[in-house]
């Protein structure tokens, strides 16, 4: 539903948008803007990056943030189509320099997944603007399911061979994967940069399909276990549980495969980052059977959660940050205690990246946001924000300073016991993926 | 004389020419290309290739009959439970309604004003185990622990049943309201009774609406795919459900748009044999009157 409006959006956005600054900047009404609830804070002109561009900026600038529509565009910017961004003339060469460049870029990330405040404002994002001068057209939910962007967003004009409208995309590790094997990525140019490649964490280099970390850079980690209402199941911490008839009809699995059959997988005592054909049959078997005899009351993606709240379910297989973030038991219900376990036998570590998607006007402006976020001080607001793992080091001693009970949090800086236990899912070739997706769709109803 | 007094067809066929060319490039030209679709052989890797595979066809039916048995049967118990509703309904608006007749239509219409989604998560509050509805019932240990409505076939088919509820009440009301008066005052002198008249009277000449209402409901019913994930279960997913995870899912076009041409194909079938069974010239409400 907000994708629709979405696209509905980009499909009158830019245009109209302009229009409406240029009607504003005429007659200096701020306020229409907000009452046309389109587009939100327009950025100063980079004052660094030369003045031409910059002349009907300052009149056009609403005082306040004005309220957008949910999930719809959080820094209002001059789309980059209708600013052409002059490239950096000099390639960065010997000494390499920032390099400099003029215009915005359009950026489309999962709910919830960047620290906001208020209505429609995204406080490091507008740092990231005020200092750079670049601006971000934010789409707070644009990403909503790996499998369905990657066929309505990019499958259709990458294999055309034209740009997606996106120059900024976050997407899980094996639909990265997948659009590497297909040649659809920007490579990240980090010959410049003084952050990212500094402060990544260790256990994000020499990833088997992106060596050099060129292809994408991680945005945010999160770990799939035990999720559970600790006030009705009691403590918990094998995955087990997942298959305990006690818990049937009230307990709910995920749609995404490697989730749910990794946890299957690590019940079994295999390691899901090497699963062998055999391996993922047995899996698989076992999460069949629990379908068949009405263990999964359903299998989901985020909704678990407002299953949860509504005491519907109480055990899930369940997302790190939002057990942590989202699920806030309700205090007139007085009884409910939700906790996220790591489960002894291990659970599924997955990445979402940041990349950019071939052919995208402006390559560089992500590369600077890249370097930008990847400063410890930048990741630690976007981490107290969204309570998911941090790529970025150096963050929790930031955090340490900003909040620290959060520095010490398991779920945004997992101890070296609990790293020891997450397990990725295997990469496989994409044709072994696709009819081990066909597979689990069959087992689980589908 | 004008050139259209003298070119009578042509006119005719001028008046068409938007509609026509509107049907070809936003529906015909789609379709044809989804059948094509239908016919690849491949995989993401190796890509998709046209082999004009008509196998893929017997395949996908007997890989799936079970959730087209299914969702016919889900998509014909809502439509029966929407008339069942939607005709006492659509009785007391158009014989009784009165000057009130334009304000209980819009309510029957008010639902569309919200989101179909949002209606159908809206049931996932009120229906909830321990939810408004359920939880005092449970409460006072009226309810077995394991009984739930959410996550049922029959939650599906209620979420449906209400969902296109007013699809069957608007033509129903249309078709009652258009039966003079004086038909019934006539029986009633003969001495019909009430039923009588019902039966032999209004239900008759409601036929029309009936048509329409179960052709408008059943049809969109039987490929929905909303209630099932949201208020179903595993074992209670529809074909909807199916082909949305091999288009968006498994990324499995063929065998998506094969399933979408067979739904196509036994809906066409199941409204020519009702039409049949019905009759074209009630349909008219020729044969009535």
């Amino acid at each position: 539903m907000e994708h629709g409006q979405d696209l509905i959006q980009r499909a009158a956005g830019p245009m109209t948008r302009r229009r409406m600054l240029q009607a504003m900047a005429a007659s200096g009404i701020g306020a229409f803007l907000a009452a046309c609830g389109t587009a939100a804070t327009r950025s100063p002109s980079p004052s660094a990056a030369g003045s031409a561009g910059a002349t009907a900026a300052p009149s056009a600038r609403p005082s306040v943030g004005a309220s957008a529509t949910p999930g719809a565009t959080a820094t209002g910017a001059p789309s980059p189509a209708d600013t052409p961004s002059p490239e950096p003339s000099a390639e960065p060469s010997a000494a390499p320099t920032r390099p400099a460049v003029t215009g915005g870029f359009r950026w489309a990330n999962w709910v919830g997944y960047i620290d906001k405040e208020g209505g429609n404002r995204f406080p490091t994002l507008e740092r990231f603007t005020s200092e750079t001068g670049i601006s971000v057209e934010y789409n707070n939910g644009a990403v909503n399911d790996n499998e369905s962007f990657y066929t309505a967003d990019l499958e259709g004009p990458l294999g055309a061979g034209q740009p997606t409208g996106w120059d900024l995309v976050v997407l899980t590790d094996w639909m990265i994967q997948r659009l590497v094997a297909r040649g659809w990525l920007e490579t990240i140019d980090a010959s410049w940069m003084t952050n990212y490649p500094q402060n990544l964490k260790e256990e994000y280099r020499n990833r088997a399909w992106d060596p050099d970390n060129t292809f994408c850079a991680p945005w945010q980690s999160g770990m799939t276990g035990l999720g559970f209402d600790r006030a009705i199941t009691g403590d918990l911490d094998s995955i087990e549980a997942f298959w305990d008839p006690q818990w049937a009809g009230r307990m709910t699995y995920l749609t995404e495969m490697r989730d749910t059959v990794g946890l299957s997988a690590l019940r079994l005592g295999f390691d899901p980052a090497t699963l062998t054909q055999e391996q993922f049959d047995q899996a698989l078997a076992e999460v069949k059977r629990a379908v068949d005899e009405g263990f999964t009351r359903q299998l989901t993606g985020n909704s678990y959660v407002e299953e949860m709240d509504f005491g519907n379910v109480v055990l899930a297989m369940a997302w790190s940050g939002d057990v942590q973030g989202l699920l806030v038991p309700d205090q007139e219900k007085g009884v409910q205690d939700f906790q996220w376990v790591l489960p002894k036998e291990g659970g599924m570590l997955w990445t979402d990246n940041m990349a950019i998607p071939k052919g995208a006007p402006n390559k560089t402006q992500v590369e600077l946001w890249i370097d930008f976020y990847y400063q410890p001080d930048v990741a630690a607001v976007v981490e107290a924000w969204v309570n998911y793992v941090c790529p970025v080091a150096g963050a929790d001693a930031e955090m340490l300073a900003l909040d620290p009970d959060l520095a010490q949090n398991v779920y945004i800086f997992p101890t070296p016991d609990m790293t020891a236990r997450l397990r990725d899912f295997i990469s496989t070739d994409l044709e072994t993926a696709q009819r081990w997706e066909e597979a689990f769709a069959d087992a689980i109803g589908l | 004389m004008s050139w259209f007094r003298r070119h009578r067809s042509a006119t005719a066929y001028l008046l068409l020419a938007p509609g026509i060319l509107y049907l070809i490039v936003f529906y015909l030209y789609p379709t044809v290309q989804m059948f094509l679709v239908s016919l690849w052989t491949g995989n993401v890797q190796d890509g998709y290739a046209l082999t004009f595979n008509f196998g893929i066809y017997p395949e996908a039916l007997a890989q799936y009959n079970e959730h087209f048995i299914r969702s016919l049967i889900y998509g014909g118990a809502a439509t029966v439970l929407t008339f069942l509703i939607g005709f006492p309904l659509a009785y007391f608006i158009a014989f009784q309604g009165g000057r009130y007749k334009s304000l209980l239509l819009f309510l029957v219409i008010a639902p569309f004003f919200t989101s179909f989604l949002l209606r159908t998560i809206s049931w996932k509050i009120i229906f909830s185990d321990n939810g408004i509805l359920f939880g005092p019932i449970r409460d006072a240990g009226l309810l077995p622990p394991e009984f739930r409505v959410l996550a049922t076939p029959a939650a599906v088919v209620a979420g449906i049943t209400y969902n296109f509820l007013p699809f069957m009440t608007l033509p129903l009301y249309v078709a009652l309201e258009k039966i003079p008066p004086n038909l019934l005052e006539a029986a009633e002198d003969l001495y019909a009774g009430r039923w009588q008249r019902l039966r032999r009277i209004t239900l008759p000449l409601a036929l029309p609406g009936v048509f329409a209402g179960s052709l408008l409901t059943f049809i969109p019913a039987v490929g929905d795919f909303i209630n099932a994930e949201l208020l179903g279960n595993p074992q209670s997913q529809m074909i909807g459900n199916v082909i949305q995870a091999r288009f968006l899912r498994v990324s499995d076009f063929p065998t998506g748009a094969a399933l979408s041409f067979i739904l196509m194909a036994a809906i066409i079938v199941g409204v020519l044999v009702y039409a049949r069974v019905v009759g074209t010239e009630e349909l008219t409400g020729g044969g009535a009157l």
